[in-house]
Protein backbone atom coordinates (compact mmCIF):
# COMPACT_ATOMS: atom_id res chain seq x y z
CA UNK A 1 0.00 0.00 0.00
CA UNK A 2 1.35 3.89 -0.55
CA UNK A 3 1.48 6.03 2.08
CA UNK A 4 -1.31 7.81 0.70
CA UNK A 5 -3.77 4.89 0.51
CA UNK A 6 -2.41 3.33 4.20
CA UNK A 7 -3.44 7.26 5.66
CA UNK A 8 -7.15 7.56 3.69
CA UNK A 9 -7.15 3.39 5.15
CA UNK A 10 -6.70 4.89 8.76
CA UNK A 11 -8.38 7.68 8.75
CA UNK A 12 -11.32 5.12 7.15
CA UNK A 13 -10.79 2.85 10.03
CA UNK A 14 -11.76 5.93 12.33
CA UNK A 15 -13.95 7.73 11.52
CA UNK A 16 -15.19 11.40 12.81
CA UNK A 17 -19.07 9.88 12.84
CA UNK A 18 -20.32 6.34 13.10
CA UNK A 19 -23.49 5.52 12.21
CA UNK A 20 -25.97 2.28 12.43
CA UNK A 21 -28.04 1.44 9.63
CA UNK A 22 -30.80 -0.91 10.77
CA UNK A 23 -33.06 -2.32 7.94
CA UNK A 24 -33.96 -6.02 7.23
CA UNK A 25 -33.61 -5.07 3.62
CA UNK A 26 -29.91 -7.09 2.96
CA UNK A 27 -29.17 -4.68 -0.80
CA UNK A 28 -28.89 -1.67 1.46
CA UNK A 29 -25.63 -2.14 2.93
CA UNK A 30 -24.27 -2.71 -0.62
CA UNK A 31 -26.24 0.41 -1.79
CA UNK A 32 -24.80 2.70 1.34
CA UNK A 33 -21.29 1.47 0.89
CA UNK A 34 -21.44 2.62 -2.64
CA UNK A 35 -23.09 5.87 -2.97
CA UNK A 36 -21.54 7.12 0.61
CA UNK A 37 -18.17 5.82 -0.51
CA UNK A 38 -16.60 8.93 -0.96
CA UNK A 39 -17.61 10.10 2.91
CA UNK A 40 -16.14 6.54 4.03
CA UNK A 41 -12.80 6.73 2.25
CA UNK A 42 -12.41 10.58 3.47
CA UNK A 43 -13.23 9.55 7.26
CA UNK A 44 -15.79 11.40 8.13
CA UNK A 45 -18.14 8.74 8.19
CA UNK A 46 -18.68 5.13 9.18
CA UNK A 47 -21.05 2.28 8.82
CA UNK A 48 -22.38 -0.18 10.62
CA UNK A 49 -24.95 -2.56 10.06
CA UNK A 50 -27.99 -4.49 12.22
CA UNK A 51 -31.18 -6.01 10.41
CA UNK A 52 -33.69 -5.82 13.09
CA UNK A 53 -33.88 -4.25 16.18
CA UNK A 54 -32.43 -6.51 18.90
CA UNK A 55 -29.48 -6.91 16.33
CA UNK A 56 -29.31 -2.80 16.63
CA UNK A 57 -29.20 -3.02 20.56
CA UNK A 58 -26.42 -5.70 20.38
CA UNK A 59 -24.28 -3.46 17.62
CA UNK A 60 -24.75 -0.26 20.16
CA UNK A 61 -23.53 -2.36 23.51
CA UNK A 62 -20.83 -3.56 21.33
CA UNK A 63 -19.78 -0.41 19.17
CA UNK A 64 -19.86 2.53 21.70
CA UNK A 65 -19.28 5.29 20.11
CA UNK A 66 -22.30 5.63 17.51
CA UNK A 67 -23.80 8.74 17.12
CA UNK A 68 -26.67 8.29 14.86
CA UNK A 69 -29.13 5.32 14.02
CA UNK A 70 -30.52 5.45 10.87
CA UNK A 71 -33.39 2.97 10.96
CA UNK A 72 -36.48 1.20 8.85
CA UNK A 73 -39.66 0.81 10.76
CA UNK A 74 -41.41 -2.24 9.54
CA UNK A 75 -38.59 -5.14 10.53
CA UNK A 76 -39.14 -8.75 12.03
CA UNK A 77 -38.16 -9.30 15.41
CA UNK A 78 -38.17 -6.09 17.09
CA UNK A 79 -39.26 -3.09 14.60
CA UNK A 80 -38.10 0.36 14.60
CA UNK A 81 -41.18 2.15 16.72
CA UNK A 82 -40.14 -0.13 19.16
CA UNK A 83 -35.79 0.46 19.08
CA UNK A 84 -36.69 4.02 19.35
CA UNK A 85 -37.81 3.55 22.73
CA UNK A 86 -34.68 1.11 23.72
CA UNK A 87 -32.13 3.40 22.67
CA UNK A 88 -32.23 6.26 25.62
CA UNK A 89 -31.87 3.51 28.04
CA UNK A 90 -28.32 2.54 26.05
CA UNK A 91 -26.72 5.63 24.96
CA UNK A 92 -28.70 9.08 25.65
CA UNK A 93 -26.34 10.74 23.65
CA UNK A 94 -27.31 9.00 19.56
CA UNK A 95 -29.58 10.54 17.74
CA UNK A 96 -31.92 8.42 15.29
CA UNK A 97 -33.18 9.25 11.73
CA UNK A 98 -36.03 6.92 11.04
CA UNK A 99 -36.81 5.66 7.49
CA UNK A 100 -40.34 5.27 6.39
CA UNK A 101 -42.55 4.54 3.35
CA UNK A 102 -43.83 7.72 1.49
CA UNK A 103 -47.00 9.04 2.91
CA UNK A 104 -46.86 6.96 5.94
CA UNK A 105 -47.48 9.53 8.52
CA UNK A 106 -49.06 7.48 11.13
CA UNK A 107 -45.65 6.17 11.50
CA UNK A 108 -43.87 8.92 11.20
CA UNK A 109 -45.29 10.84 13.88
CA UNK A 110 -45.13 8.52 16.26
CA UNK A 111 -41.54 8.05 15.83
CA UNK A 112 -40.95 11.87 16.40
CA UNK A 113 -43.35 11.31 19.26
CA UNK A 114 -40.90 9.02 20.89
CA UNK A 115 -37.70 11.42 20.10
CA UNK A 116 -36.61 10.57 16.65
CA UNK A 117 -35.02 13.30 15.28
CA UNK A 118 -35.79 13.37 11.54
CA UNK A 119 -36.94 10.70 8.94
CA UNK A 120 -36.28 10.27 5.39
CA UNK A 121 -38.67 8.05 3.09
CA UNK A 122 -38.00 5.56 0.89
CA UNK A 123 -37.03 5.12 -1.50
CA UNK A 124 -34.21 6.44 -0.27
CA UNK A 125 -33.09 9.47 -2.02
CA UNK A 126 -29.32 9.61 -1.07
CA UNK A 127 -28.69 13.38 -1.48
CA UNK A 128 -31.57 14.15 0.81
CA UNK A 129 -30.16 11.20 3.30
CA UNK A 130 -26.63 13.27 3.50
CA UNK A 131 -28.28 16.14 4.27
CA UNK A 132 -30.35 14.63 6.83
CA UNK A 133 -27.40 13.04 8.16
CA UNK A 134 -25.29 16.16 8.06
CA UNK A 135 -28.31 18.01 9.74
CA UNK A 136 -28.75 15.67 12.56
CA UNK A 137 -24.64 15.74 12.70
CA UNK A 138 -24.56 19.13 13.28
CA UNK A 139 -27.16 19.25 16.18
CA UNK A 140 -25.36 16.88 18.08
CA UNK A 141 -21.87 18.92 17.73
CA UNK A 142 -24.04 21.74 19.08
CA UNK A 143 -25.71 19.99 22.18
CA UNK A 144 -22.13 18.38 23.32
CA UNK A 145 -20.56 21.64 22.56
CA UNK A 146 -23.49 22.98 25.37
CA UNK A 147 -23.21 19.84 27.20
CA UNK A 148 -19.48 20.87 27.70
CA UNK A 149 -19.61 24.19 28.78
CA UNK A 150 -22.36 23.42 30.86
CA UNK A 151 -19.92 21.04 33.07
CA UNK A 152 -17.19 23.79 32.77
CA UNK A 153 -19.73 25.85 34.47
CA UNK A 154 -20.39 23.64 36.87
CA UNK A 155 -16.57 23.13 37.73
CA UNK A 156 -16.18 26.83 38.03
CA UNK A 157 -19.33 27.14 40.42
CA UNK A 158 -17.44 24.48 42.57
CA UNK A 159 -14.07 26.68 42.54
CA UNK A 160 -15.70 30.11 43.29
CA UNK A 161 -17.73 28.12 46.04
CA UNK A 162 -14.11 26.67 47.65
CA UNK A 163 -12.88 30.15 47.76
CA UNK A 164 -16.40 31.81 49.13
CA UNK A 165 -15.42 28.76 51.88
CA UNK A 166 -11.93 29.44 52.61
CA UNK A 167 -13.46 33.80 52.72
CA UNK A 168 -15.64 33.14 55.20
CA UNK A 169 -13.44 30.81 57.65
CA UNK A 170 -11.09 32.81 57.92
CA UNK A 171 -13.07 35.89 59.31
CA UNK A 172 -13.45 36.11 63.21
CA UNK A 173 -17.09 35.27 64.14
CA UNK A 174 -16.84 36.84 67.44
CA UNK A 175 -15.35 39.93 68.77
CA UNK A 176 -12.98 40.39 71.88
CA UNK A 177 -14.80 42.45 74.99
CA UNK A 178 -12.35 44.53 76.21
CA UNK A 179 -12.81 47.17 78.60
CA UNK A 180 -12.90 50.32 77.58
CA UNK A 181 -13.70 50.02 73.28
CA UNK A 182 -15.96 47.63 71.19
CA UNK A 183 -15.12 46.64 68.49
CA UNK A 184 -17.19 44.72 65.20
CA UNK A 185 -16.16 43.43 62.17
CA UNK A 186 -18.68 42.30 58.65
CA UNK A 187 -18.15 41.62 55.27
CA UNK A 188 -20.37 41.24 52.57
CA UNK A 189 -18.68 38.90 49.82
CA UNK A 190 -19.38 40.15 46.45
CA UNK A 191 -21.15 37.47 43.66
CA UNK A 192 -17.52 36.66 41.88
CA UNK A 193 -15.78 36.53 44.98
CA UNK A 194 -13.36 38.79 46.10
CA UNK A 195 -10.30 38.81 48.71
CA UNK A 196 -11.35 40.91 51.94
CA UNK A 197 -10.51 39.90 55.12
CA UNK A 198 -10.29 41.27 58.51
CA UNK A 199 -9.06 40.36 62.32
CA UNK A 200 -8.59 41.11 65.72
CA UNK A 201 -5.69 39.97 67.53
CA UNK A 202 -5.05 39.94 71.25
CA UNK A 203 -2.34 41.15 71.83
CA UNK A 204 0.26 41.96 75.83
CA UNK A 205 -1.11 44.43 77.59
CA UNK A 206 -4.33 43.88 76.67
CA UNK A 207 -3.76 45.66 73.00
CA UNK A 208 -5.36 44.75 70.42
CA UNK A 209 -4.14 44.53 66.79
CA UNK A 210 -6.63 45.64 63.97
CA UNK A 211 -6.25 44.55 60.41
CA UNK A 212 -8.50 45.12 57.22
CA UNK A 213 -6.92 44.26 54.37
CA UNK A 214 -8.28 43.77 50.55
CA UNK A 215 -6.40 41.11 47.93
CA UNK A 216 -6.31 42.27 44.53
CA UNK A 217 -8.23 40.22 41.86
CA UNK A 218 -10.83 37.03 42.23
CA UNK A 219 -11.25 33.82 42.58
CA UNK A 220 -9.16 30.78 43.95
CA UNK A 221 -5.79 31.79 43.84
CA UNK A 222 -6.82 35.06 45.47
CA UNK A 223 -8.31 33.35 48.42
CA UNK A 224 -5.59 30.84 48.79
CA UNK A 225 -3.26 34.48 48.67
CA UNK A 226 -5.56 36.13 51.14
CA UNK A 227 -5.58 32.86 53.19
CA UNK A 228 -1.68 32.98 53.38
CA UNK A 229 -1.40 37.28 54.15
CA UNK A 230 -3.85 36.34 56.84
CA UNK A 231 -1.98 33.87 58.32
CA UNK A 232 1.27 35.61 58.29
CA UNK A 233 -0.07 38.80 59.51
CA UNK A 234 -1.42 36.94 62.54
CA UNK A 235 1.71 35.28 63.37
CA UNK A 236 4.12 38.82 62.78
CA UNK A 237 1.35 40.78 64.46
CA UNK A 238 1.88 38.66 68.31
CA UNK A 239 5.52 37.88 67.29
CA UNK A 240 7.10 41.24 66.18
CA UNK A 241 4.62 44.13 67.33
CA UNK A 242 5.47 46.93 65.96
CA UNK A 243 2.96 47.62 62.63
CA UNK A 244 5.37 49.16 60.55
CA UNK A 245 7.74 46.20 60.93
CA UNK A 246 4.87 43.50 60.97
CA UNK A 247 4.01 44.98 57.86
CA UNK A 248 7.84 44.74 56.67
CA UNK A 249 7.85 41.26 57.34
CA UNK A 250 4.82 39.94 55.82
CA UNK A 251 5.29 41.93 52.70
CA UNK A 252 9.20 39.99 52.55
CA UNK A 253 7.16 36.41 53.21
CA UNK A 254 4.95 37.42 50.43
CA UNK A 255 7.11 38.60 47.85
CA UNK A 256 9.11 35.40 48.57
CA UNK A 257 7.05 33.25 45.70
CA UNK A 258 4.82 35.58 43.77
CA UNK A 259 5.24 35.22 39.84
CA UNK A 260 1.34 36.28 39.41
CA UNK A 261 2.36 39.40 41.03
CA UNK A 262 -0.65 39.74 43.27
CA UNK A 263 -0.60 41.84 46.32
CA UNK A 264 -2.75 42.56 48.88
CA UNK A 265 -3.68 46.55 50.78
CA UNK A 266 -3.43 45.74 54.56
CA UNK A 267 -4.02 48.91 57.46
CA UNK A 268 -2.80 46.98 60.15
CA UNK A 269 -3.06 49.22 63.34
CA UNK A 270 -2.75 48.55 67.57
CA UNK A 271 -4.85 49.60 69.60
CA UNK A 272 -3.71 50.58 73.37
CA UNK A 273 -7.16 51.03 75.33
CA UNK A 274 -5.20 52.44 78.48
CA UNK A 275 -4.26 55.21 76.93
CA UNK A 276 -6.61 55.44 73.58
CA UNK A 277 -3.78 55.19 71.37
CA UNK A 278 -4.00 54.17 67.84
CA UNK A 279 -0.55 52.93 66.24
CA UNK A 280 -0.40 52.35 62.50
CA UNK A 281 0.69 51.82 59.74
CA UNK A 282 -0.56 51.64 55.95
CA UNK A 283 0.38 49.15 53.04
CA UNK A 284 -1.15 50.52 50.42
CA UNK A 285 -5.06 50.58 52.04
CA UNK A 286 -8.02 53.51 51.50
CA UNK A 287 -6.97 55.03 55.36
CA UNK A 288 -9.75 54.30 58.12
CA UNK A 289 -12.13 57.27 59.12
CA UNK A 290 -12.02 58.45 62.11
CA UNK A 291 -15.70 60.03 63.26
CA UNK A 292 -15.58 61.85 66.65
CA UNK A 293 -18.79 62.49 68.95
CA UNK A 294 -19.73 65.86 67.22
CA UNK A 295 -20.25 63.94 64.06
CA UNK A 296 -16.91 65.71 62.54
CA UNK A 297 -14.86 62.91 60.82
CA UNK A 298 -11.42 62.72 58.82
CA UNK A 299 -9.21 60.05 57.07
CA UNK A 300 -6.48 58.99 58.75
CA UNK A 301 -3.06 59.99 57.47
CA UNK A 302 -1.31 58.02 55.09
CA UNK A 303 2.19 56.64 56.42
CA UNK A 304 3.94 56.04 52.84
CA UNK A 305 3.16 52.34 52.37
CA UNK A 306 3.01 50.45 49.64
CA UNK A 307 0.21 47.18 48.93
CA UNK A 308 1.72 44.23 50.46
CA UNK A 309 3.78 41.76 48.22
CA UNK A 310 4.47 44.08 45.45
CA UNK A 311 8.03 44.82 46.18
CA UNK A 312 10.18 43.23 48.55
CA UNK A 313 12.25 44.75 51.03
CA UNK A 314 10.28 47.88 51.61
CA UNK A 315 10.44 49.82 54.70
CA UNK A 316 6.84 51.15 56.25
CA UNK A 317 6.67 53.76 58.17
CA UNK A 318 4.24 54.31 60.89
CA UNK A 319 2.10 56.85 62.88
CA UNK A 320 0.32 57.06 65.64
CA UNK A 321 -3.49 58.53 66.76
CA UNK A 322 -4.62 60.18 70.16
CA UNK A 323 -8.44 58.89 70.03
CA UNK A 324 -10.49 60.76 72.69
CA UNK A 325 -13.41 59.19 74.16
CA UNK A 326 -16.82 58.73 72.28
CA UNK A 327 -14.54 58.39 68.73
CA UNK A 328 -15.41 55.84 66.21
CA UNK A 329 -12.57 54.47 63.71
CA UNK A 330 -14.36 52.73 60.71
CA UNK A 331 -12.09 50.19 59.06
CA UNK A 332 -12.93 49.59 55.51
CA UNK A 333 -12.07 48.30 52.02
CA UNK A 334 -12.30 50.35 48.97
CA UNK A 335 -15.67 48.20 48.00
CA UNK A 336 -17.50 50.67 50.37
CA UNK A 337 -16.78 53.87 49.00
CA UNK A 338 -16.67 52.42 45.58
CA UNK A 339 -19.82 50.88 45.49
CA UNK A 340 -21.83 51.87 41.98
CA UNK A 341 -25.71 52.63 41.78
CA UNK A 342 -27.23 52.01 38.34
CA UNK A 343 -26.40 55.62 37.62
CA UNK A 344 -22.54 55.14 37.74
CA UNK A 345 -22.24 56.59 40.32
CA UNK A 346 -20.00 56.13 43.42
CA UNK A 347 -21.16 55.93 47.13
CA UNK A 348 -17.54 58.18 48.19
CA UNK A 349 -16.08 59.24 51.22
CA UNK A 350 -18.43 62.35 51.42
CA UNK A 351 -21.54 59.90 51.86
CA UNK A 352 -19.81 58.00 54.45
CA UNK A 353 -19.04 60.62 56.17
CA UNK A 354 -22.54 62.37 56.10
CA UNK A 355 -23.96 58.92 57.56
CA UNK A 356 -22.01 60.26 61.06
CA UNK A 357 -23.27 64.19 60.81
CA UNK A 358 -25.64 63.75 63.02
CA UNK A 359 -23.57 63.30 65.83
CA UNK A 360 -25.63 59.39 66.46
CA UNK A 361 -23.00 56.63 65.38
CA UNK A 362 -24.42 54.59 68.01
CA UNK A 363 -22.55 51.28 69.04
CA UNK A 364 -19.38 49.71 67.03
CA UNK A 365 -21.97 46.70 65.27
CA UNK A 366 -24.98 49.49 65.33
CA UNK A 367 -22.35 51.94 63.22
CA UNK A 368 -20.57 49.13 60.89
CA UNK A 369 -24.43 47.69 60.17
CA UNK A 370 -24.97 51.27 58.95
CA UNK A 371 -22.61 51.27 56.62
CA UNK A 372 -23.55 48.63 54.76
CA UNK A 373 -27.09 49.23 55.05
CA UNK A 374 -26.36 52.37 53.04
CA UNK A 375 -24.43 51.23 50.96
CA UNK A 376 -26.89 48.68 49.61
CA UNK A 377 -29.50 51.18 49.37
CA UNK A 378 -27.36 53.24 47.27
CA UNK A 379 -26.47 50.93 44.63
CA UNK A 380 -29.60 49.50 44.75
CA UNK A 381 -30.44 47.02 41.36
CA UNK A 382 -26.69 47.29 40.55
CA UNK A 383 -24.76 44.03 40.51
CA UNK A 384 -21.91 44.18 43.33
CA UNK A 385 -18.59 44.14 41.82
CA UNK A 386 -16.57 43.89 44.89
CA UNK A 387 -16.86 42.89 48.82
CA UNK A 388 -18.03 45.36 51.51
CA UNK A 389 -16.07 44.91 54.51
CA UNK A 390 -16.43 47.37 57.57
CA UNK A 391 -14.97 47.13 60.82
CA UNK A 392 -15.19 49.81 63.44
CA UNK A 393 -13.36 50.07 66.79
CA UNK A 394 -16.14 52.75 68.94
CA UNK A 395 -14.01 54.40 72.38
CA UNK A 396 -16.57 53.85 74.80
CA UNK A 397 -17.31 57.34 76.41
CA UNK A 398 -16.40 59.13 79.58
CA UNK B 1 -12.00 49.45 28.04
CA UNK B 2 -9.89 49.31 25.34
CA UNK B 3 -6.04 49.27 24.75
CA UNK B 4 -4.84 51.21 21.57
CA UNK B 5 -0.96 51.06 21.11
CA UNK B 6 0.85 53.64 18.97
CA UNK B 7 4.51 54.03 18.30
CA UNK B 8 6.48 57.69 18.94
CA UNK B 9 10.05 57.60 17.67
CA UNK B 10 10.98 53.93 19.04
CA UNK B 11 8.48 54.30 22.77
CA UNK B 12 5.49 52.40 22.56
CA UNK B 13 2.32 54.31 24.13
CA UNK B 14 -0.55 51.63 25.34
CA UNK B 15 -3.74 53.99 25.40
CA UNK B 16 -6.13 52.76 27.83
CA UNK B 17 -9.91 53.97 27.75
CA UNK B 18 -12.57 53.09 30.16
CA UNK B 19 -12.69 50.82 33.61
CA UNK B 20 -10.56 48.04 34.76
CA UNK B 21 -12.16 45.74 37.19
CA UNK B 22 -11.84 42.54 38.13
CA UNK B 23 -15.03 41.72 35.55
CA UNK B 24 -12.51 42.75 32.35
CA UNK B 25 -8.60 42.40 34.09
CA UNK B 26 -7.67 39.03 31.97
CA UNK B 27 -9.01 40.64 28.76
CA UNK B 28 -6.83 44.03 30.42
CA UNK B 29 -3.51 41.67 30.89
CA UNK B 30 -4.22 40.06 27.36
CA UNK B 31 -4.66 43.51 25.30
CA UNK B 32 -1.68 44.81 27.13
CA UNK B 33 0.73 41.54 25.87
CA UNK B 34 -0.77 41.73 22.81
CA UNK B 35 0.26 46.09 22.26
CA UNK B 36 3.48 45.71 24.41
CA UNK B 37 4.46 42.50 21.95
CA UNK B 38 8.25 41.49 22.38
CA UNK B 39 10.39 44.56 20.40
CA UNK B 40 9.52 47.59 22.48
CA UNK B 41 12.14 49.19 23.96
CA UNK B 42 10.44 51.87 26.49
CA UNK B 43 6.81 51.43 27.40
CA UNK B 44 4.66 54.61 28.68
CA UNK B 45 0.90 53.40 29.16
CA UNK B 46 -1.35 56.48 28.68
CA UNK B 47 -4.26 56.32 31.24
CA UNK B 48 -5.91 59.76 30.28
CA UNK B 49 -8.90 58.18 29.24
CA UNK B 50 -8.94 55.59 32.24
CA UNK B 51 -11.84 56.22 34.20
CA UNK B 52 -11.32 53.49 37.16
CA UNK B 53 -9.39 50.82 37.82
CA UNK B 54 -9.74 48.68 40.50
CA UNK B 55 -7.10 46.70 42.63
CA UNK B 56 -7.41 43.60 39.91
CA UNK B 57 -6.25 46.24 37.49
CA UNK B 58 -3.36 47.60 39.69
CA UNK B 59 -2.67 44.05 39.71
CA UNK B 60 -1.86 43.78 35.71
CA UNK B 61 -0.24 46.92 35.92
CA UNK B 62 2.32 45.64 38.02
CA UNK B 63 2.58 42.49 36.30
CA UNK B 64 3.13 44.20 33.55
CA UNK B 65 5.80 46.62 34.67
CA UNK B 66 8.02 43.37 36.88
CA UNK B 67 7.63 41.05 33.23
CA UNK B 68 9.31 44.11 31.40
CA UNK B 69 11.62 45.11 33.65
CA UNK B 70 13.17 41.86 33.69
CA UNK B 71 14.05 42.81 30.05
CA UNK B 72 15.43 46.20 30.97
CA UNK B 73 12.09 48.06 29.26
CA UNK B 74 11.33 50.70 31.23
CA UNK B 75 7.75 51.79 31.77
CA UNK B 76 5.85 54.74 33.08
CA UNK B 77 2.14 56.43 33.07
CA UNK B 78 1.31 59.86 32.43
CA UNK B 79 -1.96 61.69 32.55
CA UNK B 80 -3.85 60.40 35.36
CA UNK B 81 -6.92 61.28 36.05
CA UNK B 82 -7.77 62.57 39.87
CA UNK B 83 -9.64 59.53 41.03
CA UNK B 84 -6.66 56.80 39.05
CA UNK B 85 -3.83 59.14 40.51
CA UNK B 86 -5.40 58.64 43.82
CA UNK B 87 -5.74 54.73 43.50
CA UNK B 88 -1.60 54.98 42.73
CA UNK B 89 -0.78 57.26 45.76
CA UNK B 90 -3.07 55.54 48.16
CA UNK B 91 -1.93 51.81 46.96
CA UNK B 92 1.89 53.14 46.89
CA UNK B 93 2.34 52.09 43.42
CA UNK B 94 3.20 55.43 42.51
CA UNK B 95 6.52 54.74 44.53
CA UNK B 96 6.84 51.42 41.98
CA UNK B 97 6.30 53.11 38.90
CA UNK B 98 6.91 56.47 37.54
CA UNK B 99 3.86 58.87 36.61
CA UNK B 100 3.97 61.93 34.69
CA UNK B 101 1.87 64.43 34.16
CA UNK B 102 1.34 64.10 30.19
CA UNK B 103 2.30 62.62 27.76
CA UNK B 104 5.30 65.11 26.27
CA UNK B 105 7.00 64.19 29.85
CA UNK B 106 6.74 61.01 29.74
CA UNK B 107 7.83 60.50 25.91
CA UNK B 108 11.21 63.33 26.94
CA UNK B 109 11.49 60.95 30.30
CA UNK B 110 11.41 57.27 28.58
CA UNK B 111 13.48 58.98 25.11
CA UNK B 112 16.73 59.86 27.65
Amino acid sequence: MSDRSSARAARAANPDYKILVVDDEPDLERLIRQRMRRHIRSGRYGFEFAGNGIEALEKLTEVDDIDIVLSDINMPKMDGLTLLQQIPEVNSDIRSVIVSAYGDMENIRTAMNRGAFDFVTKPIDFADLQVTIDRTLSHLDEWRAALASRDKLVALQNELDVATKIQQSILPATFPRVDGCEIFGCMEAARNVGGDFFDVIRLDRGCLGLAVADVSDKGVPAALFMMSSRTLLKGAAVGVGEPALVLGEVNDLLNETNDAAMFVTVFYGVYDPSTRVLTFANGGHNPPLVVHADGSSEELELTGGIALGAVPHFEYGQAKVQLQPGDLVVFFTDGVTEAINLANEEFGLETLQALFEDGKAGSAREAAEMILQAVREFAGEAPQFDDLTCMTLRVADE
Amino acid sequence: MNVQAEHHDGVLVAKVEGRVDSSNSQDFERQLHEAFGDDAGAVVMDLGQLAYISSAGLRVVLLVAKTLGQRNVGISLCSLSGPVQSVFEISGFNRIIQIHENRTDALAAAGK
